[in-house]
């Protein structure tokens, strides 16, 4: 009854399906806890608060993981805008790192694509090919400063081999309008051990600066 | 290949006997524990000596000096026994069979069953732990089960052989004793509430088997994680098997508890922490190293609920009938 529903386009046939399968049940949820029936259902929210614009989105890969490092001030808005903006763009979720690892939240958000802050977890996610965002330090006090990236956060990226990819996230929390501006992945050292990682570190913060730079208008008084 | 089974009475033990029967490179099986094997057996050959008694046990493996060790004397808390019985018994075989067998000149290797319990689930712990993890037991039965480990790889270093230890996520099945297996098949079952707890991963007792007997062949040493791919909620579950969820919190839990023993389901420690903070493992290296594809978790899930129909039979004479 309810495919028919569907298929005569009922407003909300689609929603009432999605909802009637969760009381049964029958839904997914990946091993880290990722529901994407509930992002599903929640993305008409999602929609409402922010409107996203992503450029570049050609440099994500298709399939296979891939560490993207963004900038943050308050990291309220960032990691959904951050996966929202890569979802709409590639049909691929985003797991990003930082979640407390205490109930109700840790949970809650982890069903939106939250993962703990290890580098275990993170090597993990990498091998499963999945989509790691790693934000860098919060920066309050200037929306054009990119933070610091702590060089043990990308141990797990240089053990796996996945690529590193610098994002700038361009927005206010006070607004809807969000830009994602995507760079190259940053090259990974082809010589091991803690300089490199860094190397890596330092370049990929320097990358997402630039980003940032290109993306942000020169303040009027410069 | 001379293989001893300890743990045989169980319904793991004497499947893995019956898999190993049906194997040619096994030429001699025999089998211990405290209670019979749960079905027939036709080359194994059984001998009923309690875990505890360490002396019959010990002259039993000396005197068959086993080329492989299968060691499923596990004893999970609330499955078979009451927990403390469990944690003695899992204690007493570990150090007897494991201890004597280390003086056995023939073995080859020792195959252990371990849980992904010994992972444990402290707060800021890894998710989806792999081999590399530490072990940081938060329950009794993870901590019973890394003694066992630890008691394996001793009288390994002592014999000199590989030790694989099997960390098995919580083996449930139509025709197995387990306290989740119980407590999920309640009519009303106690969960968190939803959206606030995190998913764990099964493991078919059948592909518990297979992973044992292919282990007891590879002998790898080390630990190797056997989960089923994939995850599912303690609501999920329920409700996939038509059940009823009851949210509960914090001092909930005891209540629940107590509610379920009353109805013959009691929630022991590890199955507690289990459908509250999740439990998942990478199984990658062990479908790697033991070449075995265990069924997924929603799988182990539909056939937990599983139940066979009930064919009346007409009697069709008087002799029958009476």
């Amino acid at each position: 009854m309810n495919v028919d529903a569907i298929r005569r386009g009922i407003p909300g046939a689609q929603a009432l399906a999605l909802l009637q399968r969760r009381a049964r049940g029958e839904f997914d949820i990946d091993e880290w806890g990722l529901d994407p029936d509930l992002v599903a259902l929640a993305d008409p929210i999602f929609a409402a608060r922010w409107d996203i614009e992503v450029s570049s989105a050609e440099q994500l890969p298709a399939v296979g993981g891939a560490v993207l490092v963004c900038n943050r001030r308050f990291g309220i808005s960032e990691p959904w805008v951050l996966a929202r903006g890569v979802r709409q763009a590639t049909g691929r979720f985003v797991r990003t790192v930082g979640v407390p690892d205490v109930a109700p939240v840790g949970p809650f958000v982890r069903r939106f694509g939250g993962v703990l802050d290890r580098t275990d977890e993170i090597a993990g996610l990498l091998r499963a090919g999945q989509l790691v965002g790693l934000p860098t330090s919060r920066s309050l006090r200037s929306r054009v400063d990119a933070g610091t990236l702590e060089v043990a956060r990308l141990e797990a990226a240089l053990a796996t081999g996945a690529p590193v990819v610098p994002v700038a996230l361009v927005g206010r929390e006070t607004g809807r309008a969000w830009r994602i501006a995507i760079g190259e992945p940053v090259a990974i050292p082809a010589a091991g051990g803690p300089l490199a990682a860094a190397e890596l570190a330092e370049t990929t913060r320097h990358a997402v600066q630039t980003l940032l730079d290109d993306a942000l208008p020169a303040s009027w008084w410069l | 290949m001379r293989a001893l089974i300890t743990g045989m009475g169980g319904e793991l033990g004497t499947r893995v006997a019956n898999l190993l029967e049906a194997d040619e490179r096994f030429t001699e099986i025999v089998g211990i524990d405290g209670y019979p094997p749960r079905r027939r057996t036709t080359r194994a050959e059984f001998h009923r000596i309690d875990p505890r008694d360490r002396r019959k046990a010990v002259l039993l493996v000396r005197d068959f000096d086993p080329e492989v060790i299968l060691h499923l004397g596990v004893y999970e808390p609330n499955a078979r026994f009451e927990p403390t019985e469990a944690r003695l018994g899992t204690a007493a075989s570990a150090v007897s069979v494991l201890g004597a067998a280390a003086s056995c000149p023939s073995l080859r290797g020792i195959v252990v069953r371990s849980g992904i319990e010994v992972y444990g689930r402290r707060r800021g712990a890894p998710s989806r732990p792999d081999e590399d993890a530490r072990i940081d037991p938060t329950t009794p039965f993870g901590r019973s089960l890394a003694h066992v480990e630890q008691v394996a790889v001793e009288a390994g270093q002592v014999a000199g052989v590989p030790v694989t230890g099997l960390r098995c996520g919580p083996i449930v099945g139509p025709s197995f004793p387990s306290p989740l297996g119980r407590f999920l098949r309640l009519p009303l079952v106690a969960t968190p509430p939803p959206l606030a707890e995190l998913p764990f991963c099964l493991l078919h007792q059948e592909d518990a088997a297979h992973a044992i007997v292919a282990a007891a062949g590879a002998l790898h040493d080390g630990p190797l994680n056997v989960v089923g791919p994939g995850a599912i909620t303690a609501s999920q579950a329920i409700r996939r098997g038509g059940r009823i969820p009851v949210p509960v919190v914090g001092p909930g839990w005891l209540l629940a508890a107590a509610t379920a023993e009353l109805l013959g389901a009691p929630l022991p420690e590890h199955t507690r922490e289990l459908l509250v903070r999740g439990g998942v493992a990478d199984g990658a290296e062990a479908r790697r190293v033991l070449g075995i594809e265990p069924r997924a978790t929603d799988d182990v899930v539909a056939q937990l609920y599983e139940w066979a129909s009930v064919a009346h039979l007409t009697p069709s004479s008087k002799g029958a009938a009476a």
